[in-house]
């Protein structure tokens, strides 16, 4: 499949951190439309479609498609989407898809979705009672947090300075959610939400969406951007996958998915413009440096400090050698937590020249690890394509 | 095909059966059993939840080569059998992870003004074996990851759950 498949567009809407009066549907209907427009596409160029929710046929029925040949609903993060519509165009299954994801604020990521009472029924389906002494879900990260700092006697200000690099990356980026500036001190002093993780260790619960145009690199070709192919993809997982029974730190989906991802991709770290890091918790972004090779394992607090690019007013940002940023678009800490779909996007759109105010001159390929550590640790390679 | 169920026509054969269980099993209609526990109990879950009404700890085993896992699932991940038993565990272990919840799920008894403890505990029956619950009876400063823990319960509503207590801090 190598360079085969390839992202012709990815669009926004932005993303806010509030309960805003908005549908999900609205905000994947909003991103679909522009991310058409942006490729020259109608909805009679779809025959497949790809998200979560709203459920496919939802998606379809609300945007007029006249037909498909294939769709799916995998489960997030986005790498599953990413996977799944690559392998559907390259074995012909359909020959254009548009992938979508809805981020969207509810019970699940945020207790504050309750509030709204248009909200109460929107979820991710399972159900039941979650006792506080689960470790399935969120408290999972913060467990193998406590766990990583255990074994590695890391400091806090190992997981703030992935916090800040989102910060002050998302400053730069006007669709993130959170673009206040953020210091260490600002970081040792925030509220604990899980201890050992604090509020600014956690992605930020957001309304918007993002979609993307999944298609064979012929068709991508003859659009009206720069094709971005898809090198490799992987997702990786460990034979025990659940948060409480994964192996270890040495031994969870990101080291499957990083040895299987050299093996296919015809490029690695050393020669990556930009690195798109998964941080839906600071702990998880800490891991992919140690794990795609950048350091040894619990090195990658004193790997950010070596390379960390500090500014007068305490912010500052990763830029590995001097020349590799890292989640330029804020991440999940900053721009907002979208399951993947914003660590993908801002590749897509930084390998086309599309990044405004944070492009990377002539960037050329990218690394997106997106998810984390068990049943979720995915992985790929993209690089800019020729147009015809 | 018996699957999870201590109380099942192969029971007998496990030496480490003890002779209560199918007792236990009989106590509790299924119907009961899924409102003590809702949302929480299937087919494979059934045994273990039944266990926690007996302040039993099963956890499941093979019987065909005695490897544990958890959580409950139809077969051996070892070996693929379906002849997996809800055992009895002692509960005894190390902490190998440990969060403070400062904020949480609405829970019976739960007062998240102190930062509600939750360990996962590495069980002593298998290296890997994994159990995670919350721990009574110290300080916060003494819940720390590599400390040896034994089981207790506590009552929520009227259902027995099992928690860790740090090993040698009697009851109160
Ligand atoms: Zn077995």
């Amino acid at each position: 499949m190598k360079d085969r498949v390839a992202i012709a567009g990815a669009a926004s809407t932005g993303f806010q951190a509030r309960n805003t009066d908005r549908s999900q549907a609205s905000y994947v209907a909003q991103a679909c439309k522009a991310v058409l427009d942006q490729c020259g596409l109608t909805p009679r160029d779809i025959d497949g479609l790809c998200g979560s929710l709203p459920t496919a046929p939802a998606v379809q029925s609300m945007l007029g498609i006249p037909e498909l040949t294939w769709f799916a609903n995998p489960v997030i993060p986005f790498g599953n989407h990413v996977a799944a519509a690559a392998s559907a165009v390259y074995s012909g299954l359909c020959d254009v898809v548009l992938a979508y994801h809805g981020a969207y604020r509810m019970a699940w990521n945020t207790g504050s979705a309750l509030k709204d009472p248009f909200r109460r029924g929107v979820t991710f389906g399972g159900g039941g009672v979650v006792p506080p002494e689960s470790v399935a879900g969120s408290a999972g990260y913060t467990a193998w947090a406590s766990r990583y700092i255990y074994e590695f006697n890391v400091p806090r200000e190992s997981l703030g300075h992935v916090a800040i690099n989102s910060r002050t990356n998302a400053m730069a980026n006007p669709g993130a959610a959170m673009r206040d500036p953020l210091v260490m001190e600002d970081y040792l002093s925030a509220r604990m939400i899980r201890s050992p993780l604090c509020l600014y260790d956690m992605d930020v619960a957001v309304d918007g969406a993002d979609a993307f145009i999944i298609t064979t690199a012929e068709r991508a070709a003859g659009l009206r951007l720069p094709p971005v192919l898809i090198n490799a993809v992987v997702l990786g997982m460990t034979g025990k996958n659940e948060e409480d029974q994964t192996p270890g730190l040495r031994q969870h989906g990101q080291h499957v998915t990083v040895e299987a991802l050299k093996a296919k991709s015809d490029f690695w770290i050393d020669d990556i413009d930009v690195l798109l890091a998964y941080d839906g918790f600071s702990v998880i972004t800490l891991n992919w440096l140690e794990n795609v090779g950048f350091c040894g394992p619990g090195e990658a607090g004193s790997f950010i400090a070596d390379n960390w690019v500090a500014n007068e007013d305490g912010t500052g940002r990763i830029m590995i050698k001097g020349r590799v940023p890292v989640n330029t678009h804020g991440g999940s800490l900053s721009e907002g937590g979208t399951q993947g779909t914003g660590h993908l996007r801002e590749a897509v759109h930084q390998l086309q020249g599309l990044a405004a105010g944070r492009q990377i001159e002539g960037a050329e390929r990218a690394l997106v690890t997106v998810g984390g550590f068990f049943f979720n640790a995915e992985g790929m390679t993209l690089r800019r394509g020729r147009p015809r | 095909m018996n699957v999870g169920n201590a109380g099942g026509r192969t029971a007998g054969s496990m030496n480490n059966e003890p002779a209560d269980m199918s007792v236990a099993d009989a106590d509790v209609s299924d119907e009961e059993l899924c409102s003590l526990f809702p949302g929480a109990v299937d087919r494979d879950s059934a045994a273990h939840l039944r266990g926690r009404l007996r302040r039993r700890l099963l956890i499941n085993r093979c019987a065909e080569c005695g490897t544990w896992h958890a959580p409950p699932k139809p077969v051996c991940p070892s070996c693929l059998s379906e002849h997996v038993v809800a055992t009895p565990v002692s509960g005894a272990g190390t902490i190998f992870m440990a969060v403070f919840l400062h904020q949480g799920p609405p829970a019976e008894g739960v007062d998240y003004s102190t930062p509600y403890p939750v360990v996962t505990v590495e069980l002593d029956e298998q290296p890997g074996l994994r159990y995670s619950s919350t721990v009574v009876g110290s300080p916060n400063e003494e819940i720390q990851i590599g400390r040896r823990v034994e089981l207790d319960w506590i009552m929520r509503g009227n259902v027995p759950t099992p928690v860790f207590r740090l090993a040698g801090k009697s009851r109160a």
